[in-house]
């Protein structure tokens, strides 16, 4: 027997499928699963379902009268009513608001205004944004976001310009948006990179600009997912932390494993991709860190701090 | 007994259809799946939940009272959204967002967020392709938790919970749930809490045996404080502790666009001629904040107060010398 919550939210999904049964229309089954964030397998149980449901006295003609054939669902009637969308309720409404922060698009964002005129009326329009808050977005981004999404979607090739974080060199790159990944929060971009000929994966804070090049690209079938590299083709960098230090873990060092020393320091052995990246990360641990190996990575942080030394004089 | 899926579309529909109010015994006999051989009672708490479904479905029902009997009718006006007008941009972005959240386990709210896509969005536009991993180390029910107590915040029903703080030490909490926020992978709780008699926060992932207070579920526990807003308790990492002092940070002018995107909304950023940007900020700790500008640079300097510049110098002579 299904849990509550789940008859719930299924019920929720039926209702919200309604309006997208229009007489006559053949739809793919696929693209109902798409617009309502469920499986084809899911949807044509709920569709299956909805052949059951009408109102009094419950005639064929009362029914909701739709045959699923293969891949694809064929309306036969307009259902016997709510064929027009409902307002977001108050816990929609909610989700949209969370969802929408992760991306930058604050309280007077256009589309946020758009998706409150959307919202039933029971809702305070200030108590969401004053109870939940799921802030990770830095300022500014959402146009950026808005413009990756939609030249993702069309497949429109873009020229970026990218600040690369560990070296502070900006770039102008012509990249193939393939996926946005959130990931503890912070959204990249997984993408290939015209210039290197290779997929790369550019953080969207990073990404000062993103410009239309005119141009369209075939996107793979096989396309990556995840934006933090496989360890296990990555060097390891040892680093000692000093006995008391904050000790890193997997968000901000990914792939860190931590061994205790005898005399109360503790071990950290970290995959990285760059050399640069790692360096900065003990540099800004401000003496509680020592890279201890290899020596490419301790020579890095030597000089990197020195450098930084030598700015502040 | 029909299922009650079905029940509750029937009972949407059939209030949909009908031109003049319906009583609760009306909706009974309709065939709408309510069993006849259930008691008066059982009755009427199934109708009660089965209208709550629907008003979290966002239909509106208006009751309209008479001297016999209480009567409901669907409201099409309070009910029916107006279609939006998205751009392509907008409707490619809230695609990849709820592609992306509504199946990560770490999204408190996926399921109302895939209904609310398919409110808003037509059928046959599929978006690009999106992940998200939101908690760290996957889902430890860090979402589950959060929805609970975000669910708790807005009908203001007190909660317990057992907690490990960074000490390791564990004790019991009785607190008024305020809000909840989220960062770098963690949901957090702020709330007044009963025993302290103070406001805190608490990292949600620490938590454990969460219990909502069960008892009238429909009737508050306390009253959140007007002047409530959650966005004021989000700080930057160098931000916590005690005695706040006056910082200074500049950035240069190759990353000044950086600027607006790295404060998160706090302090004051001011454009300075020759292109760099100053921002004036509240911090607490000063080497926190020294680590954050390493880590955030480069081009991205200590100016004030002395003891900020004092402390990125110590700390990085001490860096040159442990690697010389």
């Amino acid at each position: 027997m299904p849990n509550s919550t789940d008859a719930a939210v299924r019920a929720r999904r039926l209702l919200a499928l309604l309006p997208h049964l229009k007489r006559g229309e053949s739809t793919p089954l696929a693209d109902l699963a798409a617009a309502v964030g469920a499986t084809t397998a899911e949807v044509a149980a709920d569709l299956a379902t909805l052949t059951l449901c009408g109102v009094p006295p419950f005639s064929p003609l009362d029914m909701v009268d739709l045959e699923i054939d293969g891949e694809s669902v064929t309306v036969n009637m307009d259902p016997p009513g709510l064929d027009r969308q409902l307002k977001l309720s108050a816990n929609e409404a909610r989700a949209l608001v969370a969802a929408l922060d992760t991306a930058g698009y604050d309280d007077d964002s256009p589309l946020r205004r758009k998706l409150a005129e959307a919202t039933t009326d029971t809702v305070p329009s200030d108590e969401i944004a004053r109870t939940v808050r799921t802030g990770t977005a830095p300022g500014g981004i959402a146009d950026l976001y808005a413009a990756l999404a939609g030249a993702a979607a069309e497949h429109d090739k873009v020229s970026i310009t990218y600040l690369t974080g560990t070296t502070g060199r900006m770039s102008e790159r012509v990249v193939h948006p393939w996926a946005l990944v959130n990931r503890l929060g912070a959204w990249y971009l997984v993408a290939f990179c015209e210039g290197v000929g290779e997929e790369r994966v550019f953080r969207l804070d990073r990404i000062r600009a993103v410009a239309q090049t005119g141009e369209r690209f075939t996107p793979p079938s096989n396309k990556r997912m995840s934006v933090t590299p496989s360890a296990e083709r990555l060097p390891v960098a040892e680093v000692r932390f000093v006995p008391g230090a904050t000790l890193p873990d997997g968000r901000e060092w990914p792939g860190v494993s931590l061994e205790p020393a005898d005399d109360g320091s503790v071990i950290a052995r970290v995959p990285y991709q760059g050399v640069a990246w790692i360096a900065r990360r003990v540099v800004a641990r401000l003496g509680e860190a020592e890279a201890v190996s290899p020596p490419e990575v301790r020579d890095a942080v030597r000089t990197m701090a020195a450098a930084m030394l030598t700015d502040l004089r | 007994m029909a299922d009650p899926v079905e029940r509750r579309v029937n009972l949407a529909l059939y209030l949909a259809s009908c031109r003049t109010p319906v009583t609760a015994e009306q909706c009974r006999n309709a065939g709408l799946g309510y069993s006849e051989d259930q008691d008066e009672a059982a009755f009427l708490r199934m109708f009660e939940r089965d209208k709550e479904f629907l008003r979290a479905a966002g239909i509106v029902i208006e009751v309209v009272r008479d001297d016999e009997a209480e009567a409901y009718r669907f409201d099409p006006t309070a009910s029916y959204a107006r279609p939006v007008e998205l751009t392509d941009e907008e409707r490619a972005a809230l695609k990849v967002i709820a592609a992306a959240l509504a199946a990560d386990p770490g999204f408190p709210f996926g399921d109302d967020l895939a209904i609310a896509l398919g409110k808003l969005t037509d059928a046959g536009q599929t978006g690009p392709l999106a992940a998200a991993e939101l908690a760290a180390g996957g889902d430890d029910g860090q979402g589950l938790r959060a929805r609970a107590l975000a669910e708790a915040v807005h009908t203001r029903k007190s909660v317990t919970f057992g907690y490990t703080n960074q000490r390791g030490e564990s004790k019991s909490h009785h607190v008024d749930p305020y809000g909840v926020f989220f960062r770098e992978g963690v949901w957090y709780l702020i709330g007044q809490d009963r025993d302290l008699d103070a406001r805190r926060t608490y990292a949600i992932e620490r938590m454990r045996d969460l219990d909502v207070n069960p008892k009238r579920p429909r009737t508050p526990d306390f009253e959140r404080p007007e002047d409530f807003d959650v966005r004021d308790h989000e700080k930057l990492p160098f931000q916590y502790g005690t005695g706040a002092l006056a910082a200074r940070i500049r950035f240069e002018p190759d990353v000044a666009w950086r600027a607006d995107r790295l404060v998160r909304g706090h302090g004051t950023l001011a454009p300075l001629p020759d292109g760099s940007v100053v921002w004036d900020v509240e911090a607490r700790d000063l080497v926190r904040l020294a680590q954050w500008i390493v880590a955030e640079g480069p081009a991205i300097h200590a100016v004030e107060p002395p003891a900020l510049v004092e402390a990125l110098r110590t700390g990085l002579r001490e860096v040159v010398d442990r690697h010389a």
